[in-house]
């Protein structure tokens, strides 16, 4: 019978460790702020929910999501949430005339190559990816569509209140 | 003049399927630097002068409304005004001595001079055109388009509708596309509409009809692959096929009839006949589109398209864009066309003496005879900061005829049957939001 | 010579075509301006064509529908 406990640990083991098995760890970067060209790593946001946000400026719906993005930074940034929102726009013009046009709050990264977009293998654009206060990636959404706001906001929640 | 800095012009791919002919331009409604979104609408529109030396002069008006209605879902209608004054060729052939017609209505008769091209004095004529549009996503991938396009001369109604899809495959760098249109026409000729073959009666007798009206029916269906060939180039090839079917004549041509002694002189009783054209038609399109921006910011645009039909009607047709960007949001556009069309199996520039009791079939329409037609033109735009643009463009359209040789008998060999005919088009466009129109409106008021 | 250099360009061009690159979501930015849009300028196209189909024994290519004049 006691031979049997280390297989019966090693599963009881499995078993708990199945939520984290769920969710991977979102994968690490580091990239310039834009326009101050300051060095930021995800690693540094551990203990805060990020939502990180692929976008450009010549991508219809990924300009409209800003105003939400405002909105959800202004609501939520002291109980933990940080937003970023990762320009992958060539053309530092292009996001200089669109920053000045919506004055984001929140922080805006630049990947003109997109090297981190395919660490993040995605697929449209805009993808957004939310990673918890652990730095595992919960949820990946692509487009950004009005339907899309409410089920946004409650994923956040959720993940704050952990 | 020489960097070309970006004016913002953001478009997700929009893979349009535009319509050709008279009415109909789908999908492409919302197509353009600015966007529909909110309460906000697009409105483009433009001003067109058209003028033949000598012949058809043409001022059309267009405004087209875009709305997006929910995400990603577009609707626009599109108001479509021309007038149509001058005239056009009637069918018949030049001839040495002056030559009298009656006119369509048979209340009158208009004379043409020795030696030149017999003109129908065409009635000043208003059209007035509605197409409306709706554009959808159907899912991540699908889109639908429906369409319905209504247009009225006081002679002739059009009403049609249509309907695609396109489906982007291949992580969106194919889209296939598949159309499909059905157009109702009636012709409501002025003096009814005359027998095939009917004589010309000399006035005041009245030419024999074949009802007051008539009607036409067009079905389209097109077939499209839209492939993305790298960063900078994207291409599309559609395949085209058309059915008309009902009233396919001109109620106005007619065909000169010579007699039968080879002089070229015309029939001495009844020398003039109304054209007939078959009752079907069956027509085919091969067409491909190429876009290309090379480094320094140009556009390449390139197409070609060949036609061919039932009626042994085709064509070739070679169009290239080529826009020139400049500092501070301006740009100029080359281009060029040529186009290249093989006669109509029943095409005639004359008859002669008792072939209309012979032949089936016979038009002298020079639309249907054997051409090229050149276009050079220049086009100059600005874009604005706030996305609204400015534009204008000239061109100048040149065709060529061939005369037919096996027509050009006797006396006729000294006549130009197919003339040159050359036109002009001046066109100005102007694209804004609503939101600028009413700023700009409450301005002038203040 | 306008024909020639047509003709030239446009095999030039298709034989582009025998190059695929697939193109990332993030590279499509050129592809997304109105000025490589296949149909840049509708209202300058309709406009081209409705001339062209009263002029002409041709018509489409690009689309469905339409006809709607007594012009042809």
């Amino acid at each position: 019978m006691f031979s049997r406990l280390p297989a019966f640990f090693a599963a009881l083991l499995i078993f708990l460790a199945l939520p984290i098995f769920a969710t991977e760890p979102a994968p690490d970067f580091t990239l310039p702020t834009f326009p101050d060209n300051i060095e930021i790593n995800l690693k540094d946001f551990k203990g805060r929910v990020v939502y990180l946000d692929f976008w450009a400026t010549w991508c219809p719906p990924c300009r409209k999501s800003f105003p939400w993005m405002d909105e959800i930074h202004e609501r939520y940034k002291d109980e933990g949430l940080s937003i970023i929102a990762v320009t992958l726009d060539k053309k530092r013009e292009q996001i200089e005339q669109f920053i000045k046009k919506t004055e984001p709050a929140f922080i805006i990264a630049h990947d003109p190559t997109g090297r981190v977009a395919k660490t993040y293998q995605l697929r449209a654009m805009p993808t957004t990816y939310l990673i918890d206060r652990n730095g595992h990636l919960v949820m990946t959404h692509t487009g950004f569509r009005s339907i899309d706001k409410e089920r946004l906001e409650t994923i956040i929640q959720e993940q704050l209140e952990k | 003049m020489q960097l070309k800095k970006r004016r913002q012009d953001p478009r997700n791919i929009r893979h349009q399927l535009a319509a050709a002919t008279c009415g109909l331009l789908a999908g492409s409604s919302h197509a353009s630097s600015l966007i529909a979104s909110g309460d906000n609408w697009k409105i483009d529109s433009a001003l067109l002068i058209y003028a033949e030396k000598d012949r058809v002069s043409l001022a059309e008006g267009v405004l087209s409304i875009s709305k997006e209605i929910d995400d990603d879902e577009f609707i626009n209608a599109r108001i479509v005004t021309d007038v149509l004054t001058g005239s056009s060729p009637n069918g018949a052939v030049p001839s040495s001595t002056a030559q009298t017609f009656t006119n369509p209505s048979g209340n009158s008769t208009y004379t043409e001079a020795a030696n030149s091209t017999p003109l129908n004095h065409t009635f000043k004529d208003l059209r007035n055109a509605l197409n409306v549009e709706w554009d959808t996503p159907l899912s991540r991938s699908l889109r639908g388009t429906l369409g319905g396009n209504i247009s009225r001369e006081y002679d002739y109604l059009s009403t049609g509708i249509s309907a695609s899809l396109a489906q982007d495959i291949n992580q969106r760098h194919t889209t296939l596309t598949v159309g499909l249109s059905v157009n109702k026409d009636t012709w409501d000729p002025v003096g009814g509409v005359p027998v095939g073959f009917a004589v010309m009666p000399t006035y005041p007798a009245k030419k024999a009809l074949d009802g007051a009206n008539a009607d036409k029916t067009v079905k389209e269906i097109l077939l499209g692959v839209t492939q993305i060939i790298n960063r900078q180039t994207l291409m599309q090839i559609n395949y085209s096929r058309g059915q008309g079917s009902g009233y396919l004549t001109d109620p106005y041509k007619i065909l000169s009839v010579l007699e039968n002694d080879g002089s070229g002189n015309l029939r001495s009783t009844n020398p003039y006949i109304y054209e007939n054209r078959p009752d079907q038609r069956t027509y085919q399109s091969l067409y491909w589109k190429g876009v290309h921006q090379f480094p320094n910011e140009n556009v390449l645009n390139l197409s070609y398209r060949y036609f061919w039909d039932d009626w042994g009607i085709q064509s070739h047709t070679v169009d290239l864009r080529y826009r020139f960007d400049f500092d501070g949001g301006h740009y100029l556009q080359p281009h060029l066309r040529y186009y290249q069309q093989a006669a109509a199996d029943f095409y005639r520039q004359t008859l002669t003496d008792s072939e209309e009791t012979t032949l089936s079939y016979a038009s002298a329409d020079y639309r249907l005879g054997e051409f090229v037609t050149q276009t050079i033109g220049l086009k100059y735009g600005f874009e604005f900061k706030n996305g609204a643009e400015i534009n204008f463009r000239a061109e100048m359209i040149t065709q060529k005829g061939k005369d037919r040789r096996a027509d050009a008998v006797g006396l006729l060999q000294n006549q130009q049957l197919f003339p040159d005919n050359e036109a002009y088009l001046l066109q100005g466009g102007l694209s804004l939001d609503s939101d600028m129109l009413i700023k700009y409106i409450m301005r002038f008021f203040k | 010579m306008i024909k020639t250099l047509l003709f030239s360009t446009f095999i030039s061009l298709v034989l582009s075509a025998c190059s695929l690159e697939p193109v990332q979501p993030w590279d499509r930015d050129l592809l997304a301006q109105q000025k490589m849009q296949l149909v840049a300028d509708p209202l300058e196209i309709y406009l081209d064509e409705h001339t062209y189909f009263s002029k002409e024994a041709s018509s489409g290519g690009q689309g469905v529908g339409g006809g709607g004049c007594g012009c042809n």
